[in-house]
């Protein structure tokens, strides 16, 4: 397979040892009293309101962590990342919905957590998911785990817990994947550290108790060079680590050998607004270097992905997610995040995932390559041809070629002629887009969950409710 | 000379090079140059001019704000002698500003506050996860003109709302006017909670906060 590799490896190890560095000489905010004590148990030193983590901790830990993280779908279907296979996952917590058949933007609601799900269920190239909005019309207490509730009965793939914050959520959401089978193969949960550099003490109790209760975890921290992080990208890289790596210190001091997913979510200010950059070519340069660290370190490596800041289906929002899909997905990614994202994450619409399912397919395709054997160099069939017919197209390799993939075939992107396209009445590809999305909508089904495992699921928010939702 | 010395400080500030603006302000101290004439005629040019090229798009907020610390660092430098002589700059109005309670996002709160200070206000930082009810005691400790607070999350941008009911039950409404910001902050929010303005960035505020200090 090829990669592309944007940091030589002394460079990578100039990125281990700046983060080193950072995490044993500059340390991280953490005053959470519990992780304090596990923390200088095993090594570390406390000064003022920061940890600091000696190298040999942070190996050790490193060391704990499994290569590969496997997530089951409530239908059994099981996706692993770290096999080298490359996966895709949409976009998780997005304000706004922005509907592309009626221009509307608004608020995004419960309901349209239970359509992306069921959307997002239907496109084969989204492999895992992670429910899609933070829904306006549930409290901020209980808004993480009415996601996952509510994503769980519209798809049978494998899906990812929501961002959390707080313990009582990890608990909650830990519950409900029980409800469906073994929480520990169904769920995975992710905490923001806040950059630069601090995990709160509400996020440290969250991290911990992931661990505690042996959730596949990923570390999420959201740095943006310029504000948040230095505005070199590889100085972000190195921040961004150190943030990883403090939390796979938490997670592995808890509770060794929890899997652990390396997530990198490093964007740009834009310098004259201050607004997070995510369609930059940059975001793209930076998570191919993201991925070729968390690699250092032989874990699963998420990055962004489709990311734009266009805030309609426009030339500008194709060419920028491309990029920064395809950079990091050649340098090695085993997951793209952000199928349906809009606007730096902000929002999405339906007929973006249509789209980024179509994109994620030449994604692969590229990560595929093509080979040089003497079959594909095909010497005897040009010689054949030449003899005979002098075209390719009754030619048993060609319809081997075409079958194996050779060539992607699209269902989105247009390949007519004008007069087929101008009888078709001149729609472009975000408007065939959009018709897809509706139609899927629509018609697809999803297997119900039980009836009992409905009612199982409300009473566990209810009781979420009394604990999380402070009137 | 002292046009040449208020040349140099305007163009420290364009710098954003808090070292040459204090060493200026130092100088025109010990050359007996009235630092409040110091202070509009040298440094607040500076600002002026970063201030005009950032809204042309030739400035980035980096300068802006080093140039907003430049600033601060020659006003301090420059306090001891007002005190001394007995002489105030006139402040454009004292603004309370502060992140909401249960949010702890701090950059672009501190921007405006940067940029305020920098344009003749006299800010009252208040920090982050600031409760209402200290908001409230801060505008009454300081008789504020203007209280302006920031919010980054849409879980957290409901006490912008508290803070303006509170105001309104206490009877202070009138005479404070509130500015509101953060990333979720639209114009549709700023009419249903009635606050009197908003920006989109930290030039931005400064305008709306002279403009709502009728200037």
């Amino acid at each position: 397979m090829f990669n592309l590799n944007f940091l030589a490896k002394d460079e990578v190890e100039a990125i281990h040892q700046a983060t080193l560095r950072i995490l044993s000489e500059v340390g991280i905010v953490l005053t959470y009293p519990p992780a304090l004590e596990m923390l200088v148990d095993a090594g570390a030193r406390v000064q003022g309101n920061r940890v600091l983590l000696p190298a040999e901790l942070v190996e050790a830990c490193l060391a704990k962590c499994p290569g590969k993280i496997s997530v089951r779908g409530r239908g059994g279907k099981v996706k692993t990342l770290g096999d080298g296979s490359l996966n895709f996952h949409n976009l998780g917590g997005a304000r706004d919905i922005f509907d592309y058949g009626t221009a509307e933007h608004r608020f995004a609601k419960l309901q349209d957590v239970r359509d992306a799900a069921r959307l997002l269920d239907a496109l084969p190239n989204c492999n895992t998911i992670t429910p899609f909005f933070t829904p306006q019309d549930v409290p901020g207490g209980l808004m993480s785990l009415a996601m996952y509730r509510h994503a769980i009965p519209n798809t049978t793939k494998p899906l990812q817990g929501p961002g959390v914050q707080f313990a009582p959520e990890a608990r909650y959401a830990f519950k409900m994947a029980e409800v469906l089978g073994d929480a520990r193969e169904l769920l995975t949960l992710s905490v923001s550290p806040v950059s630069p550099l601090t995990i709160p003490d509400h996020e440290a109790e969250a991290i911990m108790e992931i661990a505690r209760l042996g959730i596949t975890f990923g570390s999420l921290p959201c740095p943006t060079m310029g504000t948040t992080a230095p505005f070199s990208i590889s100085g972000a890289i190195a921040q961004q680590n150190a943030e990883v790596l403090a939390s796979v210190v938490l997670v592995q001091s808890v509770n060794p050998g929890l899997p652990v997913i390396y997530c990198g979510r490093l964007a740009m200010m834009e310098p004259r607004t201050g607004i997070s950059v995510w369609g930059g070519l940059e975001l793209g340069l930076a998570s191919a270097g993201t991925v070729q660290i968390g690699h250092r370190y032989g874990l699963p490596v998420n990055v962004y992905g489709f990311s734009t800041n266009a805030h309609t289906l426009d030339v500008q929002n194709g060419f920028e997610r491309a990029l920064n899909a395809i950079i990091p997905g050649l340098a090695g990614a085993d997951e793209l995040s952000g199928i349906g994202e809009m606007e730096a994450g902000v929002s999405g619409s339906f007929a973006q995932m249509v789209i980024d399912n179509e994109f994620a397919a030449n994604i692969l395709r590229a990560r595929k390559g093509f080979g040089a054997s003497e079959d594909a160099l095909a010497v005897e069939v040009i010689a054949r041809v030449m003899d005979g017919s002098r075209n390719f197209l009754g030619q048993k390799h060609t319809s081997r070629y075409l079958k194996d993939g050779e060539i992607l075939l699209t269902k989105l992107a247009e390949r007519g002629t004008w007069e087929t396209w101008n009888d078709m009445g001149r729609l472009g590809m975000a408007e065939r887009a959009q018709v897809e999305a509706e139609r899927i909508l629509r018609e697809h089904q999803v297997p119900a969950l039980e009836p009992a495992q409905e009612k199982e699921l409300d009473v566990i928010m209810e009781a979420a409710k009394k604990e999380l939702v402070k009137e | 000379m002292s046009a040449e010395l208020f040349k140099k400080m305007a163009q420290s500030i364009i710098d954003g090079d808090s070292d040459v603006s204090v060493e200026l302000a130092n100088q025109a101290v010990a050359a007996n140059i009235d630092p409040i004439q110091a202070i509009t005629e040298g440094f607040v040019v500076g600002v002026n001019t970063v201030g005009e090229a950032f809204a042309n798009g030739d400035a980035f907020l980096p300068e802006l704000v080093m140039a907003g610390e430049a600033m601060k660092a020659a006003v301090t430098a420059l306090e001891p002698e007002m005190a001394k002589r007995g002489t105030q700059r006139k402040m454009l109005g004292k603004v309370v500003l502060a992140t909401v309670e249960g949010d702890i996002h701090e950059i672009g709160k501190s921007l405006v506050g940067t940029m305020l200070s920098a344009s003749g206000f006299q800010v009252f930082d208040m920090g982050v996860d600031v409760a209402t009810t200290k908001i409230i005691a801060k505008v009454k400790e300081v008789d504020a003109d203007i209280v302006a607070m920031s919010a980054l999350l849409t879980t957290t941008m409901v006490k912008q709302k508290e803070v303006i009911d509170v105001l309104d039950k206490e009877g202070l409404r009138r005479k404070v006017k509130v500015m509101v910001g953060g990333a979720p902050v639209t114009r549709d929010w700023v009419q249903r909670i009635e606050a009197d303005g908003y920006s989109e960035d930290a030039i931005g505020a400064v305008n709306v906060a002279k403009q709502l200090m009728g200037i």
